[in-house]
């Protein structure tokens, strides 16, 4: 048997710290439903999900219930939907939209990402169509997310393609303007956009992965949290950083394991190969499940204050170390979140004026993935929503990682006023948006950002 | 022929028990199964099961063990098996549980957890309790292999845990393996 105390900390990380697999994202290859009209497509993609998905989410209560950690999520992932939908135009990639929307229903999962496309090189008229859809096909559905990566450090940046999505993201927003533009929220630009991220706005399955497999996202900003104050507080004599990271290496250690465990239970049941456990740091809205709070807790009295970079960086490579032991595969974007609505504390500090957007700019250098979940006046220009998100995608394609956007401007509202969209999705003040007006010359040339060059890295 | 021996030993600890009562088997040309032994605020006890040629008696074994001079009194048992137990190494049964309850230290509580398990046909693998202050800890290993419904366990559990005064968690073993062991 197992000691005591190993027994009663791990029972202490389950019960009172927030731990939970946040979720569980099947994700499913539909190149091949694709039949000649758009109806008999939406038709053979429904089949497809229910015959794969049908029992999912039973399975993944089942396992819930047996290990007693609870599975947050249930979603499903599916190849970019343009792939899909070539030559389709405008009106049947909503109609693709409904059809996915009612899969989802269908199957009882809570989200369905990939209503995608991937232009970091060049457009498709197809991709086009599917980027003129958007702002219809995300205010009419309620389960499906958006995704495009725009950029990667093969390809350099599409330009074109980011100089159409800062309109795409205002007139999604306004598409959704009853609900203060929260179609936003589930439209994500990427750069290196990773195929088998179970996370979502922006999980995708992408083309080069099998027929179906299924992907962990594990949680932990909590847990965590409360490792440390355990820590912090047992120790009279000084307690240097790196016992901090050693912490949260063997802490995230545990957390990843549960994932794991949770994870290779279900794909054996359902008999789908078991993909990889992604080990971001995803925060809630809840209180004490903040990455915020880690931060603040690590020595910063607030967030955005110098030195919050160093302990972000500090944070983000110690839940690696700690997380590729424990797991078989890893993957997706495996970083530190910064969401700023769902994360209490960061949106806080936002309302205080302690963080700023170029503050989280510099903080999603050494963290994924990206400048996440932030609400910004609707009255932003468009050129200056693709500016601020041309800024994100060239962090990483200099830096060979992944770097997204998720910006929403909120329809009639500006700085000093709030936005709450509920549940996971969080709240938070409006941040202010500096030198708007002042990026339009740069978004007009168009073309594409070369890649960069990959020797002399420094 | 062989024949499968149970032997248990109760005596105040010192160094050399397990020893000398191995000591004695080996010289009776036994061979040693398994040994489980637990100390207990100073006081040992220990249960072995090993196998002797067919000549060998429960008496002869309790005679050279008598022989041994020990510091400390070592009570003994031994009871010869009239159908033999499966000594293949088996693990844990699948539906194995791990209960922790604690609460403020009160009499009776083991037993109300015990019996808990009884009524609802759990079997208890293994049970060690602490108490720091005026906190009881008990940390029971169960086997839920009888347990048609888990659920409807884990709620009754909770209002036990409710009724005694206890602070019941219940969770799959495997969970604490794999938070806690390398090897998964």
């Amino acid at each position: 048997m197992l000691r005591s105390d190993q027994i009663l900390a791990t029972v202490e990380m389950i019960q009172k710290e927030n731990l939970d697999v946040r979720t569980v994202t099947m994700g499913i290859n539909l190149l091949d439903c694709r039949e000649k009209s758009v109806a008999a497509t939406c038709r053979h993609i429904e089949d497809r999900i229910s015959e794969k998905a049908g029992n999912f989410v039973e399975t993944c209560h089942f396992v819930s219930r047996k290990l007693g950690i609870p599975v947050v999520n249930k979603r499903i992932s599916i190849t970019p939907i343009a792939f899909v939908g070539a030559g389709f135009n405008q009106d049947g990639f909503v109609e693709l939209a409904r059809a996915l929307d009612r899969a989802a229903a269908n199957v009882g999962v809570d989200i369905l990402g990939g209503f995608s496309a991937q232009v970091e090189k060049g457009m498709t008229e197809t991709d086009r169509q599917y980027i003129r859809s958007l702002p219809t096909a995300l205010s009419v559905t309620d389960k499906i997310c958006a995704s495009i990566n725009v950029g990667s450090s093969q390809k350099g940046i599409n330009m074109d393609a980011l100089t159409m999505l800062g309109q795409s993201v205002k007139d999604i927003a306004e598409a959704t303007r009853e609900q203060n533009g929260f179609g936003a929220a589930k439209f994500v630009v990427f750069c290196n956009q990773p195929g088998d991220n179970p996370f979502m706005a922006g999980a995708i399955h992408g083309v080069e992965e099998a027929d179906t497999v299924l992907n962990v996202g594990v949680s932990g900003p909590g847990v965590i949290a409360r490792s440390l104050e355990r820590l912090i507080s047992s120790r009279n004599d000084r307690l240097r950083l790196d016992e901090i990271a050693e912490e949260i290496k063997q802490t995230t250690f545990r957390v990843t394991r549960c994932g794991e465990l949770v994870g290779r239970q279900v794909s054996e049941i359902l008999g789908v190969d078991f993909g990889v456990v992604d080990l971001s740091l995803a925060p809630t809205p809840t209180i004490g499940d903040s990455v915020g709070e880690i931060l603040h807790i690590l020595g910063v009295d607030a967030i955005g204050a110098p030195g919050s970079t160093a302990i972000l960086a500090m944070l983000n490579d110690a839940v690696k170390k700690g997380g590729i032991f424990a797991s078989k595969t890893v993957g997706g974007l495996s970083g530190a979140f910064i969401p700023v609505m769902e994360d209490a504390l960061l949106a806080e500090a936002v309302g205080s004026g302690a963080l700023c957007l170029e503050k989280l700019e510099a903080m999603t250098c050494v963290c994924s993935v990206g400048l996440d979940m932030i609400p910004i006046p609707g009255s932003v220009d468009a050129d200056t929503i693709s500016a601020i998100i041309a800024d994100e995608m060239a962090l990483g394609m200099v830096n060979n990682k992944t770097t997204a956007a998720r910006i929403i401007p909120v329809p009639g509202k500006d700085v000093g006023d709030k936005v709450s969209f509920g549940g996971l999705f969080g709240a938070s003040p409006i941040m202010e948006i500096r030198n708007v007006g002042k990026s339009k010359r740069f978004i007009g040339w168009g073309g594409r950002m070369p890649a960069p060059i990959h020797s002399f890295k420094n | 022929m062989q024949k499968q021996i149970i032997i248990s030993v109760m005596s105040q600890d010192r160094p050399g028990i397990i020893a000398d009562i191995t000591g004695a088997i080996y010289e009776l040309n036994g061979d040693l199964a398994d040994l489980n032994q637990s100390v207990l605020f100073g006081y040992l006890t220990m249960i072995l099961i090993a196998t002797f040629d067919a000549h060998i008696t429960s008496e002869d074994i309790l005679a050279r063990i008598a022989r041994i001079q020990s510091p400390t009194k070592l009570d003994v048992i031994v009871k010869e098996m009239d159908t033999p137990l499966d000594t293949r190494h088996s693990g844990l049964p699948e539906k194995t549980y791990i209960v922790t309850a604690q609460g403020e230290n009160k009499s009776g509580l083991v037993h109300g957890i015990s019996s808990f398990c009884y009524h609802h046909d759990i079997n208890i693998l293994d049970l060690a309790t602490t108490r720091t202050d005026n906190r009881y800890t008990m940390i029971l290993q169960l086997d839920l292999s009888r347990v048609n419904s888990i659920i409807e366990v884990r709620k009754k559990l909770q209002e036990y845990g409710k009724q005694s005064g206890l602070h019941v968690v219940m969770q799959h073993h495997q969970l604490f393996k794999v938070t806690n062991e390398i090897n998964f």
